[in-house]
């Protein structure tokens, strides 16, 4: 018996791997999350470690992380988050070492180390360039208008005559087609989100440049100025409708002709939306320009107490260069994040090359990488989507969201 | 301690062991909580009474109770008036037909509330969905359902009597062929109306399962959470901000635990003295 096990068993069972766990929220994004896996196959041979990748629904994320991250038990390895939540109102992360440290801030668009950082130290590794939101349009319905998506509008005054030619009502003058594709549903730190470029177009900020004071920026006059504008888009230009759904999706469906949107945006519609004809420019100035600005920055960053941490530094140590970066990135349609890479014939050819050197040619507007960012968010969005539901005018809005904030600043 | 008690005991060991650790731990914890506020990296600050000053004093938060009011104002009467009704006609048909009827009201409670609620934010799209598509029909205007500032709860209250309305019914169904067919009888005898047989004998007989029905759907529309999240977030404008979603985004998009734990004692504070009134007011004694 003995004999023909020996026979029968094979020369040597393969060695099982071991795991390090990576956690994201980006379901959006499957191809970009799945590069993880297979780039651990390649990294288990060196190390006998291979990565598992589990997506975590982006609705209510926070919530499992937390409850991962504090319980320790069942917590991943690595994750894709926030640094100043995660690292900064929470302590859950491990520092970079310094040599990784060195690769990614001489690599890195100078704009970006801002991101993976929380008061001085480095944590984050930025997943994302071009997270901030350009002007995607629809040739079709451009030209349909008689505009010319050639010359796409510069000014908010521009821009708004020409959502004007866009939209198109019904016979009791309510929008069937929007010149805009306005988020106006959801959570209000979403809706933040989007209207910011709008404030720092009009020059506005949501906090003091040390991110400790609200009252005076939040409800400042710049920023009525640009909720006015914001909210009249919905309430008396009416280019942009309550009624219709998702703005990506409405977009998608060729009913609306503009849609501001970060670089993921391109891969979703190719994948999703696929016969929209569309092209990609800068936001529109008004005082200002809006710039490469967004609120919640993407970052791959370490647990701090998972026992594998030291590995978890080498497999990203095994991933940052260029070559690497291209490929995950131009899997999913997003733009790379080395800098090298942002001259590359993939990044050359996207419909977003020209515009994403002019948004990063624009100063760089105000960032409110808060720990209670999204506290403070919420605070204002509340103001902006009350503003557009007509539940307020935008002064007292803004001055109840910004005694708010103050108050969530100082608790 | 005798045998007879022992085995007493020993039955009801793990359902006190599950309630232990799935209700009553956290619970405690809960109230522990509501007077720390953990700081980055999990030490903790205790608060004394001062995390439930701040939560007491913040008008967000008595707004989502006033939205928690309403909106189990729309539900609740509506489900239990409603699984009356239907338990009633069901009551009346013959095993067969029961059956099948039964089963269908019942199919929406064994649907998960989140898919439930992506059903229904399909059927109230604006845009694409069925019932505006119905109403253009018979040639009224679409409305914007989910997306109104006025029809957001109301909206929110038909998916919670879609949900809940089978599970109601089979206690009310259950209930009224426990009652006797004699007392019917008796009733015609003595020349009782359909109407006044339903009202003499019929509810007061079901007086019991109406308080318990009352008692549950409150604290499933007090503590509506699903439905909301899956639908609007609490929009438009915050129109339908519950106090669960409320404590959800507290305790984990902002981080801030002490301020969920003590909305979670609130929430658990106000079920229990509206169960304990309901009960002791609502609760009346009948005599076969």
């Amino acid at each position: 018996m003995a004999g023909l096990l020996a026979v029968t068993a094979p020369d040597r069972a393969p060695a099982q791997a071991k795991k390090i766990v990576y956690w994201t929220h980006w379901e959006q994004n499957p191809e970009f999350n799945k590069w993880y896996e297979t780039k651990g196959k390649e990294f288990a041979k060196k190390s006998g470690y291979e990565v598992e990748v589990v997506t975590i629904p982006y609705q209510g994320y926070e919530a499992k992380y937390l409850a991962a991250l504090v319980g320790k038990s069942g917590a991943p390895d690595f994750f894709n988050g926030i640094v100043h939540q995660w690292c900064g109102q929470y302590d859950f992360c491990d520092k970079m070492p310094a040599d990784l440290e060195k690769t990614w801030s001489e690599n890195l668009p100078k704009y970006m180390l801002p991101v993976g950082q929380f008061k001085g130290a480095t944590y984050g590794i930025p997943i994302e360039h071009g997270n901030f939101q350009q002007m995607y349009i629809d040739v079709e319905l451009f030209k349909k208008a008689g505009l010319n998506p050639d010359k796409p509008p510069k000014t908010l005054d521009e821009w708004l005559a020409a959502m004007k030619k866009l939209s198109v009502y019904d016979a009791k003058g309510e929008p069937t087609q929007v010149g805009f594709a306005l988020r106006h549903k959801g959570h209000p730190v979403g809706i933040t989100d989007k209207f910011l470029p709008f404030a720092h177009a009009f020059g506005a900020r949501m906090l003091s440049p040390g991110l400790d004071r609200a009252t005076g920026f939040a409800n400042g006059p710049e920023m009525v100025a640009a909720l006015h504008f914001y909210g009249d888009l919905v309430t008396k230009d009416k280019v942009a409708s309550l009624a219709f759904g998702n703005p990506e999706e409405t977009f998608g469906q060729k009913r609306a002709g503009v849609i501001f949107r970060e670089s993921w945006y391109f891969g979703w519609l190719k994948k999703n939306a696929p016969d929209v004809a569309f092209k990609v420019y800068a936001l529109p100035c008004a005082k200002a320009c809006p710039g490469a600005g967004n609120l919640f920055p993407w970052s791959n960053l370490v647990y701090k107490n998972s026992p594998h941490k030291q590995v978890v530094w080498d497999f990203l140590r095994f991933i940052s260069n260029a070559k690497d970066d291209l490929e995950q990135h131009q899997l999913q349609g997003i733009l790379p994040v080395w800098t090298v890479n942002l001259e590359t014939p993939y990044v050359k050819g996207r419909p977003d090359y020209a515009s994403t050197r002019e948004m990063l040619a624009q100063p760089v507007p105000p960032n409110y990488y808060h720990p209670k960012s999204n506290e403070l968010a919420t605070a204002f969005g509340e103001a902006v989507v009350g503003v557009l539901y007509g539940k307020g005018q935008p002064k007292p809005s803004l001055d109840e969201a910004a005694a708010r904030m103050d108050r969530i600043l100082k608790d | 301690m005798d045998r007879q008690r022992r085995a007493g005991f020993l039955f009801v060991l793990p359902a006190v062991a599950y309630f232990a650790c799935v209700y009553f731990i956290p619970l405690v914890e809960s109230l522990i909580g509501s007077f720390y506020r953990t700081l980055p990296g999990g030490a903790s600050r205790f608060m004394g009474f001062g995390l439930y000053e701040r939560v007491f004093t913040d008008p967000v938060f008595w707004n989502s109770v006033k939205t928690t009011i309403k909106l189990l104002a729309l539900s609740v009467p509506s489900t239990v008036v409603l699984a009356l009704a239907v338990a009633l006609g069901l009551d009346r048909l013959t095993l067969r037909w029961r059956s099948l009827w039964a089963a269908m009201y019942f199919v929406p409670f064994a649907v998960s509330l989140v898919a439930a609620a992506l059903i229904w934010q399909w059927l109230y799209e604006p845009v694409y969905g069925v019932l505006n598509h119905a109403l253009a029909l018979v040639g009224l205007p679409p409305q914007k359902w989910l997306q109104s500032l006025n029809q957001v709860l109301p909206s929110l209250a038909a998916v919670n009597v879609w949900v809940r309305l089978g599970f109601d019914t089979m206690i009310f169904l259950a209930a009224l062929q426990a009652i006797p067919g004699e007392y019917y009888e008796a009733a015609a005898m003595d020349g009782a109306s359909a109407r006044q047989q339903l009202w003499h004998v019929t509810l007061p007989l079901l007086n019991p399962q109406v308080v318990m029905v009352c008692i549950l759907e409150l604290i499933f529309n007090f503590k509506i959470f699903d439905q909301v999240y899956a639908t609007t977030q609490g929009g438009p404008a915050g129109a339908s901000q519950t106090i669960i979603p409320l404590l959800y985004d507290t305790a984990f998009k902002y981080f801030r635990l002490g301020e969920a734990s003590v909305m979670a004692v609130f929430v658990f504070g106000v079920l229990l003295v509206v169960t304990l009134l309901q009960w002791r007011i609502f609760r009346r004694p009948v005599d076969y």
